[in-house]
């Protein structure tokens, strides 16, 4: 599933949130988008997933059979997971019953959701699932955990995660990067991913969007990990 | 900075914090609206005191009529106690932001406490007792004796604050504190109204006679009181702030009910577990439900037990309100609490129509309460069962579907689990609170006065059947509604997520 921006635009006052004339994100593709704070990365994934409203342009989710503008209809939630901060969350929920019940409004099978939540055994290292904690009561990092769980339980063909890495441990972040992967890899399914942890950004996104004042400034190819020294130099954190 | 500069600091940001609410802040109408509705019930409470200064003049054998409001003073301190829930806050909550500051948390709860004593609030019930006093009180006994009487009603309104703040704060350990004023409140109406003559009638008088004859004992006695409430705010208030930061609670859950029950109801089924939970696990809306209950309860026992609201109008009045109740209070600020995961639920298709369907069943098996908690009045005559079902089918078909308008316009989160604030409803709640508060009586006396008595209500019955078959065709239309404003409202409820 490929994603579309034409003209899009959006100011919060003076100031010029998202401003991108063209801009083409292919099916299976893996798209890391960083810049500083206040750049632009954050509102942007809102005008994807229509949670704010363009000052103009549109964005459109489309294949070879569809072409669907997001903020025209509701079709492309069937088939798009998010996480952009903790209003994704039901936090009065147990981890368990959230995923049972984004489980079950997605028509999911208990046994899928089964077999899904046996994949991130490992991720969830044993302080999610079975906890009897409410998920308002877990620690920045686990609830970061199942944000991003519950976007890919849907099986996304379109999975959008605003700064997956912030709050998890070492390990947890590793665990992710190959996640997204595997999944990128069995699934061919678009994935952009917002970060400021360049390395991990590197790791995994063969394609690199750098914003800066809501323009995307840089479009680096990163097939071979070459973008690394271009990301350093712009944020200037060579020696 | 000395005390005084840190005061006045303080005053500023509380004053600051109304100003820039960003409901308030983008909405020069909601703004014209909270004016208009302040100054329509002090229009009320204006005329409610010229026409009893003028009514009871005379009417009850030479007893001046300043001394028949007197003895009312309970029930308009009652009135005032349950009011404040809706308006006031607490100085643990105001004094938050700044306790990690340098500044003397003693200091700060001496600044809240002694700005909750002084509060305008305090003395809103003026515009009733100033024209009413000076018409009853100034023109036949002078100007010393009406300020004298002032005072007393001021000193107790401050007294009813301070134990107002005393008991919304110990809800926040135990929500069964707020059996403390219901038994309370119980016991003063029992004493007032079970007896042929009130009980309390006479030390009512006697005490704000006391002020009105600037008799020192009377007004010490109720500085004393006042001043042991305060200190006794002072330090629960005192102790309760690291806990309100802390957010200590229970983190282990117990309800983990799975309500498998309702899996055969497919996607519905799943937003109805939804919602149960929501009411059950967060303290604001398990607060609005055992306050409808209480509401019930207390009004339903107090008809059984006594003859003071057998009029038809007390009738119709406690019998509508019984059904209508717990809709108004959780349904006048529908999706608010869902502003907390607004996001999520937008990210899913159709999820708000869903919700709102969900919402609708569940409101309406809420209905099956206030039957059971009537039946022994209708078993004992004094209300009928035609008026039950009346107001049961009204409510469901006409009433909620007037509520669940809001859907469309509500756009400001409310905190669902914050142990000691709710936020207040904004003016098209309190306009829509007003239409289903008044638009049932007025329609039901205009049918059973028209039709006959069974006969009018089976006309309300009939409309919320109707209301009821048709359901998913206005649930639909508020939902795509919903949709064409739901940039406006997520933006909404995002800016007053955290404010």
């Amino acid at each position: 599933m490929n994603i579309v921006i034409q003209n899009l635009k959006k100011r919060f006052g003076e100031k010029v949130a998202v401003n991108i004339d063209s801009f083409k994100i292919n099916s299976g593709e893996i798209l890391g988008l960083v810049g500083n704070n206040g750049a632009g990365k954050s509102t942007l994934f809102r005008l994807i997933l229509d949670l704010i409203k363009a000052d103009d342009g549109t964005v459109h989710m489309m294949d070879n059979t569809r072409d669907i503008n997001v903020a025209e209809t509701e079709e492309w939630k069937d088939w798009t997971g998010a996480y952009v901060d903790d209003s994704f969350l039901i936090d009065y929920l147990t981890p368990d019953e959230y995923f049972q019940f984004i489980a079950r409004i997605s028509g999911k099978e208990p046994e899928e959701l089964q077999q899904f939540l046996d994949k991130f055994e490992h991720f969830m290292a044993d302080e999610i699932l079975g906890q009897k904690k409410f998920i308002r009561n877990l620690s920045a990092g686990n609830k970061q955990k199942v944000g991003i769980m519950a976007a890919m339980l849907l099986q996304p063909q379109i999975l959008i995660l605003d700064e997956p890495f912030n709050f998890l441990d070492p390990s947890s972040q590793s665990a992710i990067k190959h996640l997204l992967k595997k999944y990128n890899e069995e699934t061919n399914a678009t994935i952009l991913v917002s970060s400021h942890n360049l390395q991990h950004t590197v790791d995994i996104c063969p394609r690199i969007a750098l914003l800066e004042h809501g323009v995307i400034i840089r479009d680096i190819d990163n097939s071979n990990g070459q973008a690394q020294r271009e990301l350093e130099d712009y944020f200037e954190i060579n020696d | 900075m000395n005390k005084y500069q840190l005061y006045k600091l303080l005053r500023k940001n509380e004053s600051l914090k109304e100003k820039r609410h960003p409901m308030f802040e983008k909405n020069r109408f909601m703004k014209f609206l909270l004016i208009f509705f302040w100054l329509y019930y002090a229009a009320i409470l204006l005329f409610m005191g010229v026409t009893m200064a003028i009514g009871m003049k005379g009417a009850y054998n030479g007893v001046a009529a300043f001394h028949v409001l007197d003895g009312w003073f309970l029930v308009v301190l009652m009135i005032d106690f349950w009011i404040r829930f809706i308006l006031q806050d607490t100085p643990v909550n105001q004094a938050k932001p700044y306790t990690l500051l340098p500044i003397r948390r003693s200091f700060l709860m001496n600044v809240y406490l002694i700005r909750s004593g002084f509060s305008i609030g305090n003395l809103y019930w003026g515009f009733m007792l100033v024209p009413f006093g000076l018409i009853a009180i100034a023109v036949p006994f002078g100007w010393i004796t009406f300020i004298g009487w002032l005072l007393g009603w001021w000193l107790l309104c401050i007294a009813n604050g301070f134990c107002y703040l005393f008991v919304r704060t110990l809800l926040t350990k135990h929500m069964a504190w707020l059996l403390l004023p219901i038994v309370v409140h119980g016991a003063i109406i029992a004493a007032m109204f079970v007896p042929d003559h009130s009980w309390l009638d006479m030390p009512c008088t006697i005490l704000l006679n006391g002020f009105a004859n600037w008799n020192v004992l009377y007004i010490l006695a109720v500085l004393a009181f006042v001043a042991f409430l305060y200190y006794a705010n002072f330090l629960l208030q005192n102790s309760m702030v690291y806990n309100e930061i802390s957010k200590e609670e229970e983190v282990k859950v117990k309800n983990t009910a799975k309500m498998s029950f309702l899996n055969r109801y497919g996607r519905i089924g799943e937003y109805m577990k939804l919602e149960v939970r929501m009411k059950t696990r967060n303290k604001t809306p398990k607060m609005q439900f055992a306050m409808g209950i209480g509401f019930m309860l207390f009004f339903s026992v107090i008809m059984y037990f006594t003859d003071v609201y057998d009029n038809g109008f007390m009738k119709s009045f406690i019998c509508l309100y019984s059904y209508i109740f717990l809709g108004v209070t959780t349904l006048i600020g529908i999706m608010c609490h869902e502003g907390n995961y607004i996001d999520g639920l937008m990210s899913r298709r159709e999820s708000i129509y869903q919700l709102l369907r969900a919402k609708y069943y569940f409101n309406s098996m809420l209905l099956i309460i206030p039957p059971i908690i009537l039946m022994p009045l209708m078993i004992i005559g004094k209300m009928s069962v035609w008026m039950n079902l009346g107001y049961l089918f009204f409510t469901a078909g006409v009433l909620y579907p007037i509520l669940f308008q809001l859907a469309v316009y509500n756009k400001d989160t409310f905190p669902l689990n914050q142990k000691l604030t709710g936020k207040q409803g904004n003016a098209t709640q309190q306009i829509i609170s007003m239409v289903i508060l008044f638009l049932p009586i007025g329609f039901e006396k205009l049918a059973t006065v028209s039709l006959g008595d069974p006969w009018g209500y089976i006309l309300l019955m009939c409309l919320g059947i109707i209301g009821v078959a048709t359901h998913k065709i206005w649930i639909k239309n508020i939902y795509q509604r919903f949709m064409l404003r739901r940039h406006i409202n997520m933006e909404g409820f995002r800016a007053s997520r955290n404010s």
